[in-house]
This record gives structure tokens, sequence and C-alpha cells, in this order.
């Protein structure tokens, strides 16, 4: 489970599924593949492809209906990769400022 | 969406004066964390607090000559390593830090809400810098 954000990172990594992602999360309702094809000018294995990735990360989530696989957005890995950084963006941010009081002090 | 954090800040003192400030065990300990400390490749330190609950950080120091510092860094009782990078320049007079934080990505990602948790319980006591924010965080859900 050590992976699960780096698989996040390497999935919105890519231009092409950044925006196949954003698609997915603007139509906030599942997709067929057929459609995300046809938005992209990338073949249907190329689409496929980079669906398998985002899959992996658990950024989408694939159904198959009859002979149509319909796909959704799910951006809750997102926000757990976004957790870390704002925390210790925050944390940096402080301690740093803790630093140039400190230094500020008369010796 | 990044793995890295960077940050730049201009201090108005020399370079000797703010290198001590990040290397020194007692001057850290007085703006940072209550540290076990020495600037020597491969030392082993100890970030840590006297109150009780706290969770250490832990790590080996990779780099420490005048004006870069690298040490890894790994919140005791996870197995993530993440990297802490200090380097200093001369700017007329003054100093600049950069401070580079890398492989945040490492995290699991469903350790993020316990160990916000974990530092809600113990490190404000130890990091008072951090209780307004954590707290916001668990208001904020």
């Amino acid at each position: 489970m050590q992976d699960k954000i780096t698989r996040v990172l390497k999935a919105i990594a890519d231009p092409t599924r950044r925006e196949i992602f954003h698609a997915l999360v603007v139509a906030s309702a599942a997709m067929p593949i057929t459609q995300i094809s046809g938005q992209f000018q990338i073949s249907r294995q190329g689409v496929t492809k980079h669906l398998r990735t985002l899959e992996d990360a658990g950024l989408i989530h694939i159904n198959s209906k009859g002979r149509e696989r319909y796909c959704f957005a799910d951006a809750e890995p997102l926000k757990e990769v976004n957790h870390w950084l704002k925390f210790y963006e925050r944390f940096w941010d402080d301690s740093l400022n803790n630093l140039g009081t400190y230094l500020d002090q008369p010796s | 969406m990044k793995n890295v954090i960077q940050k730049e800040k201009v201090f108005n003192h020399s370079i000797d004066k703010v290198w001590n400030a990040i290397s020194k065990a007692e001057e850290i300990s007085s703006w940072f964390i209550q540290a076990d400390f020495k600037a020597e490749v491969g030392y082993e330190y100890t970030f840590t607090s006297k109150e009780e609950g706290c969770v250490p950080i832990t790590g080996t120091v990779k780099q420490a000559d005048p004006y870069t510092l690298v040490y890894t860094w790994v919140v005791q009782d996870t197995d993530t390593e993440t990297t802490v990078k200090w380097e200093l320049q001369e700017l007329e007079g003054k100093t600049k830090l950069y401070l580079e934080h890398s492989g945040i990505a490492n995290y699991p990602a469903e350790s993020a809400v316990e160990m916000f948790e974990s530092f809600n319980g113990g490190w404000d006591n130890c990091v008072s810098l951090l209780a307004g924010y954590l707290t916001e965080e668990v208001h904020a859900g």
C-alpha cells in the first residue's frame, strides 16, 4: 500500500491522463469509453491504457454494462496526497518563521 | 501535484549564524524541536520532546558541509523515509535559505488521517506551532 500515492502521482503526471480525468470530473457521471475516446484524438487502445493507469491509482472506476464499459471519476485519492503536502507546507512555513524570530533575537 | 516542498527565505543575518541555527543541537532545540543532533555524516539524530506522548522524528545525516545540510526524516513508528535538505547562500551580507523536503509521496495514503490524529494528540504539545493549524484541520473535517 506504500505505493498508493506514488501511483496517484504517476497517474496525474501525464497531461493526457489529467485531461481525461478532468473530463470525467466535469461530466460528474459515468461516461462510456467510446465517448471518452471520441473526445480525445487518440486511439481507443491508447485511451484504454490511460484509463487503466488512472484505475490503478483509484482515480477512476470502470463498470461494464452490456458491451460498453463506463468510467467515472473518484477524487478521493487526490485529497490524501494533498493532506500530506498541505501539512508539511504549513509546518515548514511556520518553522522558518520561528527560525527568523529566533535569529532576530538580540544575542 | 508534486512530491517536493521547496521554501526560500532570506534572513538578515550572516551565513554562519544561520548555519549554526540549523546545525547545532542546542540552537535547533530552541527554535525548532528538542534535538539530539550532530552535523556529521552518518549521525543518527532524534528530534523529540520532553512532553509525554510525542512522536519523535529520527533520521541519518547524509551531508553536512557548510553550507549544505541533508538528513533523512522518518516519523517514528512509520517506515516512510523522506529527505530534508537545507542550503545556505550568501547574499550581500544576508543569507538565503533554500529548504527542500522530498519524498512526501512515499507516505502511504491511508496513514494521512491517522498521522494527523497522532500529531494532534502529541505534537501540539511538542511543537506548539502546529497546534493552531491542526485544530483548524480537525474542524475543517
